[in-house]
């Protein structure tokens, strides 16, 4: 099959498969619902459904579902502008702190009993942390004259280790019936989450995505390495500078709805790249809709798994991306 | 030609790295045409000089002009069309496809927006066919030999429509159909006019390519001249710490040499 041919064909399966998992996400859980009626009810018809499964459709699945997708894409995105800007196809968000600053926020809100006062307190508290996480890390790698990529990817690494042990204290210092609501939120879930939610999440991730897009350009020639990037005429520091703020604020979000979601954002991209090319401006909008697609049907298993209990959609996700992340790195060239 | 005023030129030029003088003193120009070879021991600060000659690097001292203008002065976009810098490969363009690859020396023209238009479509085929890797142009980068590779980062400079053509070891890790492939290519491009800059290792094929030669010792020019006069120069044996003999063999344009401690 010619490249164009490949292209065309990942991207219709793609947009194919997203709204059927969708659908399936919808009509699929404790309470099955028939898949005629649940397309009708989307469509604005009049649905045939009980009152009831109306309501557990409007207010349950139909944002839990969208969350999952714009959770999943976003974190794909993001994984896509990494691994550009890094030269490293093992690239995440976890590389820039991402995850340990949202842990620390989600456990300052806990401890200090916003979390049950003050809707949205908690994601809230995530996305400030994620975001703060993503500052120091880029401060600090330029203050102690270590800007370049590997000081990045060290300095992300202390600062994850410093928002740990910031959160593991807090932890123990909480009161022991709020634990449980951070330890879910670790975990990763979508458990109960709002409308409201899913509005704030697709704001930001239509912006951050919006952003990413129109950088896309820049990242390929990013991707090229800093020097042969400068050569040709690219304020690299500006750019990069740009496309990690970006992805802080992508990444930021995605975590701070559905907390820890890992391997998405390798997994996608990685998947991908092989038949869009890495040309960032098929292989952002192809990651998000195969990242989207993976977060709706991980999130689907994570609930069908039990009928009593929702297994962590973060558990998942890991369950399937730690092995394929072995595999791929079997596969990867080694670079000294 | 050697009297054209010279696109690049350096006046008293020092680069630091790292606290210290790595370039010192270096007067150099570079005129339209010209073929110069850059040769020295490890460590000589070859590869700073061109990196401070590309604009990457700041001067600590002294000035370099392209084209009459102060590097300072002049906008990297602006630059960009005018000098190409090709340095060993980077490795991150591996799952791109060698025409993908190439096509990004059009950046300094397209920006972040503009589509490639007819002009950079035409720039883009004849530096692919000018390094001879036309026929790999769908073939992804990741999956070339070293020697192809860097045909292909040539080919993304010469899309870049230069002036002023500068190259950092070109002909590293290439065997010898390669080399001389390469070295070609530089040839063609020196023919029509433009400015070519080559850091060298394998000494005698920087003889056989280059008009003039310029050794770099210790961060300072040792000796600059024709090559075989520089490669048999007392600088030249202090430099590499050999003595390097030219003889002359019957039916060869070129001397051969041989190295003597």
């Amino acid at each position: 099959m010619t490249e164009t041919g490949r292209r065309r064909a990942t991207f219709t399966a793609l947009a194919l498969a997203l709204p059927v998992a969708m659908l399936v996400a919808c009509a699929v859980g404790s309470v099955p619902l028939p898949l005629a009626p649940v397309l009708r009810f989307l469509a604005g018809a009049e649905s045939g459904l009980t009152p009831a499964g109306e309501t557990i459709l409007g207010t349950v699945r139909v944002p839990r579902v969208l969350l999952a997708a714009l959770v999943g894409g976003a974190l794909a995105m993001v994984g896509a502008a990494l691994q550009a800007v890094f030269r490293n196809p093992m690239a995440d968000a976890g590389l820039l702190g991402v995850g340990g600053g949202a842990a620390l926020g989600a456990v300052i809100a806990v401890r200090f009993g916003w979390a049950s006062e003050v809707f949205l307190a908690l994601p809230a508290a995530a996305f400030a942390g994620a975001l703060a996480a993503v500052l120091l890390v880029y401060a600090l790698a330029g203050l102690i004259g270590r800007s370049s990529l590997a000081g990045l990817l060290l300095t992300g690494l202390a600062v994850s280790a410093l928002a740990g042990a910031g959160t593991s204290v807090l932890l123990v210092a909480t009161e022991e019936f709020r634990v449980k609501t951070v330890l879910f939120w670790l975990a990763g879930g979508l458990e109960g989450r709002s409308w409201t939610h899913v509005g704030l999440c697709a704001v930001l991730v239509a912006v951050g995505g919006a952003l990413l897009l129109l950088l896309a350009r820049p990242l390929d020639v990013l991707s090229l390495g800093d020097e042969e990037a400068a050569s040709l005429g690219l304020p690299v520091r500006a750019a990069r500078l740009g496309v990690l703020g970006t992805a802080a604020l992508l990444a930021g979000a995605a975590t701070a709805m559905a907390g820890s979601v890992p391997f998405v954002g390798l997994v996608a991209p990685h998947a991908l790249r092989p038949l869009v090319g890495p040309a960032a401006r098929r292989l952002l909008p192809a990651s998000f809709l195969g990242g989207a697609l993976l977060v709706v049907v991980a999130d689907l298993a994570a609930r069908s798994f039990s009928d009593r209990v929702d297994l962590p959609l973060g558990a998942l996700t890991a369950l399937v991306g730690a092995p394929y992340f072995l595999v791929a790195l079997r596969h990867a060239p080694e670079r000294g | 030609m050697s009297d054209a005023p010279p696109r690049l030129e350096a006046c008293g030029l020092s680069v630091a790295r790292g606290g210290c003088d790595v370039v010192r003193g270096v007067d150099l120009a570079l005129r339209p045409g010209e073929a110069v070879a850059l040769v020295g021991p490890n460590a000589a600060g070859k590869s700073t000089l061109v990196r401070a000659l590309a604009g990457l690097l700041p001067a600590s001292a002294g000035e370099i002009r392209f084209e009459g203008v102060a590097l300072r002065a002049l906008p990297r976009g602006r630059l960009a069309r005018g000098l190409a810098l090709v340095a060993p490969d980077e490795g991150g363009a591996d799952a791109f496809t060698v025409e993908e690859r190439v096509a990004l020396g059009r950046y300094p023209y397209c920006g972040p927006f503009r589509a490639l238009g007819a002009d950079d479509r035409r720039a883009i085929s004849r530096a692919l066919e000018r390094t001879g890797v036309a026929h790999l142009a769908a073939r992804r980068v990741g999956t070339l030999s070293a020697g192809e590779r860097q045909l292909a980062a040539l080919a993304r400079g010469l899309a870049q429509e230069p002036r002023v053509l500068l190259l950092d070891e070109p002909a590293a890790h290439l065997d010898v159909g390669h080399q001389l492939a390469l070295f070609a290519a530089l040839d063609e491009v020196r023919r029509s006019g433009v400015a070519v800059l080559a850091v060298v290792h394998d000494l005698p094929r920087a003889a056989a390519w280059a008009e003039r030669m310029l050794l770099v010792a210790r961060g300072g020019v040792a000796a600059q001249g024709a090559p075989e006069t520089v490669l048999t120069s007392d600088a030249c044996q202090q430099a590499f710490g050999v003595r390097l003999r030219a003889h002359r063999v019957a039916g060869l344009a070129q001397p051969l040499y041989s190295v003597e401690p």
